[in-house]
């Protein structure tokens, strides 16, 4: 039963024009049901996996499938496979103007008939899966705000509750916390965390916080220049090896090294 | 130091220059200003007082000139929707929207009392050739600002929904049209209130609205009647000039 969610072997990608790989050789299988950390410095390449496995990129090497769909690497992943996955934005990616309630509907834009979706003719269990995923996230009054009106922290559970809403097998979430003040970044992790789990939904998120990482993933991937610098269950990550990929002057963690020669 | 010195002596140069040929080529008979003070007397004299008997050409005029600017927004907003989005860098590629704006961009080139010349020999006299004219005109400005609408909104809602799933015209419709739509209806008045502005002057060409009262006046020495026009007009564009700064303000 326990299959694989992401199944990568030696997958590079360059971004265009860039000299060096964003993803370089990255082998990598997640079962179905973990919650794993992308831990690493800005850049290292954990925004470019992510999208990546959201199906959002082309032109890469190697193989890849998830959820059991494999991947061409010429072309984007067809829209009517994207529903089942979710993608949570560092930056929210909300539309601003518009109300909590429109928002989340959006997740469920994938799974509508086609004029369903273009008109806004929204039927009454997907107003009902939108309405339980807001009041998963703890803002079911807020569905008629309008978004500019709301906090940092509201957002990004509205930014939640439509991820929720696309009733996602595998959700992934892209430095999720990183806009939020400490004690905020907690709440949303664990309602994250924990609401993913209720759903049996695999998780990946990226950090570059190790003790977030530590505190809501059971195994972490530490990514550094592209490349995967350890990969471990979490009660095994040292604090050498967290330090050592942030480490700017250690010659063994790559950076270097790869300068040089 | 010295050769910038130099530069500005050939600029400066070049422009009296330009000056003095057009004043030399153009016939320029400066005489012919000394008398000019008496016969502007004169005729603003025979403007007043303004005819107040024209009231309803006036009517007549201002209703049509209204019809012509509202119908030729109309028509300029229908066509403006699908060039404004064929136009645009987020959802055609370059190959699509570069041919496009250049025609826009042409089609902005050509002034609209030219466009309303063509549209009267092409389907004679009256308000329809304005209202094409106008259309047509207004879609050149209109098409741009609705693609610089498109491309001014924020990408990250626009991935987020082709994340879930939504195809190019969902993303138009539920990621891109709710941030662009102040900027649309803005642009929108902003170009209703130059259409009006514009078709004033078409009656001239005989393309309709109330220019043609004015014209037909000044051309049989009516100078009293064309002040009530000319009052009118003035009244017009202020007015809708008030009703535009205020519905913009809304949409600040």
């Amino acid at each position: 039963m326990m299959q694989n969610a992401i199944h990568i072997d030696d997958l590079s990608f360059g971004h265009h024009g860039a000299e060096q790989r964003a993803i370089d050789q990255v082998s990598l299988h997640i079962a179905a049901g973990e919650c794993v950390a992308l831990l690493g410095p800005s850049g290292a390449g954990k925004t470019t996996l992510l999208t990546l496995l959201d199906g959002r990129l082309r032109d890469w090497q190697g193989r890849v499938s998830v959820l059991g769909v494999p991947f061409e690497p010429n072309r984007a992943l067809p829209l009517e496979k994207r529903a089942e996955t979710g993608f949570i934005f560092q930056e929210f990616a909300l539309v601003e103007r518009s109300t909590v309630m429109r928002n989340v509907l959006n997740g469920r834009l994938g799974r509508m008939p086609g004029w369903r979706a273009l008109l806004g003719n929204v039927s009454k269990s997907d107003m009902d899966i939108a309405r339980s995923a807001l009041s998963d996230c703890g803002i079911a009054d807020l569905a008629d705000r309008r978004v500019d009106s709301l906090s940092g922290g509201q957002r990004q559970r509205v930014a939640i509750a439509r991820c929720l809403a696309q009733e996602p097998k595998l959700i992934f979430a892209d430095e999720p916390v990183s806009n939020l003040d400490p004690s905020r970044a907690a709440d949303i992790l664990t309602l994250l965390t924990s609401a993913a789990q209720a759903r049996g939904a695999t998780t990946v998120f990226s950090s570059h916080q190790p003790e977030l990482a530590r505190r809501f993933a059971d195994r972490i991937i530490g990514m550094r220049n592209g490349r995967i610098v350890f990969d471990v269950a979490t009660h095994d990550l040292t604090d050498d090896a967290t330090a050592a990929l942030y480490d700017d002057t250690d010659p063994a963690s790559g950076a270097r090294l790869k300068v040089v020669s | 130091m010295r050769s910038r010195n130099l530069g500005g002596f050939w600029a400066g140069m070049l422009v009296a220059g330009v000056v003095l040929w057009s004043l030399i080529t153009t016939d320029v008979e400066l005489s012919r200003l000394l008398s000019a003070g008496p016969r502007i007397a004169d005729f603003l004299g025979r403007m007043f007082p303004p005819d107040p008997t024209v009231m309803d050409e006036i009517w007549k005029g201002s209703a049509e000139t209204l019809r012509i600017a509202i119908l030729g927004t109309v028509g300029a907003v229908i066509l403006s929707v699908p060039l404004g989005i064929l136009a645009s860098e987020t959802m055609v590629s370059a190959t699509v929207h570069r041919p496009i704006r250049t025609v826009l961009a042409f089609i902005r080139a050509i002034p609209l009392i030219l466009v309303a010349m063509l549209m009267v020999g092409a389907v004679g006299l009256g308000p329809l050739p304005g209202i094409i004219a106008v259309a047509l005109h207004a879609t050149g400005m209109l098409a741009k600002f609705y693609a610089e609408a498109i491309d001014g909104v924020s990408r990250a809602p626009i991935s987020a929904l082709e994340s879930a799933g939504a195809g190019p015209l969902l993303r138009l419709r539920h990621a891109i049209w709710p941030q662009m739509a102040p900027v649309v209806a803005r642009d929108t008045i902003f170009r209703f209130e130059l259409n009006l502005r514009e078709s004033l002057i078409l009656g001239i060409v005989g393309a309709g609205g109330i220019g043609f009262y004015i014209q037909t006046y000044v051309r049989s020495f009516q100078y009293d009647k064309a002040a009530s026009v000319t009052i009118a007009v003035v009244i017009m564009v202020i007015a809708i000039e008030g009703i535009n700064v205020a519905l913009r303000r809304r949409f600040a």
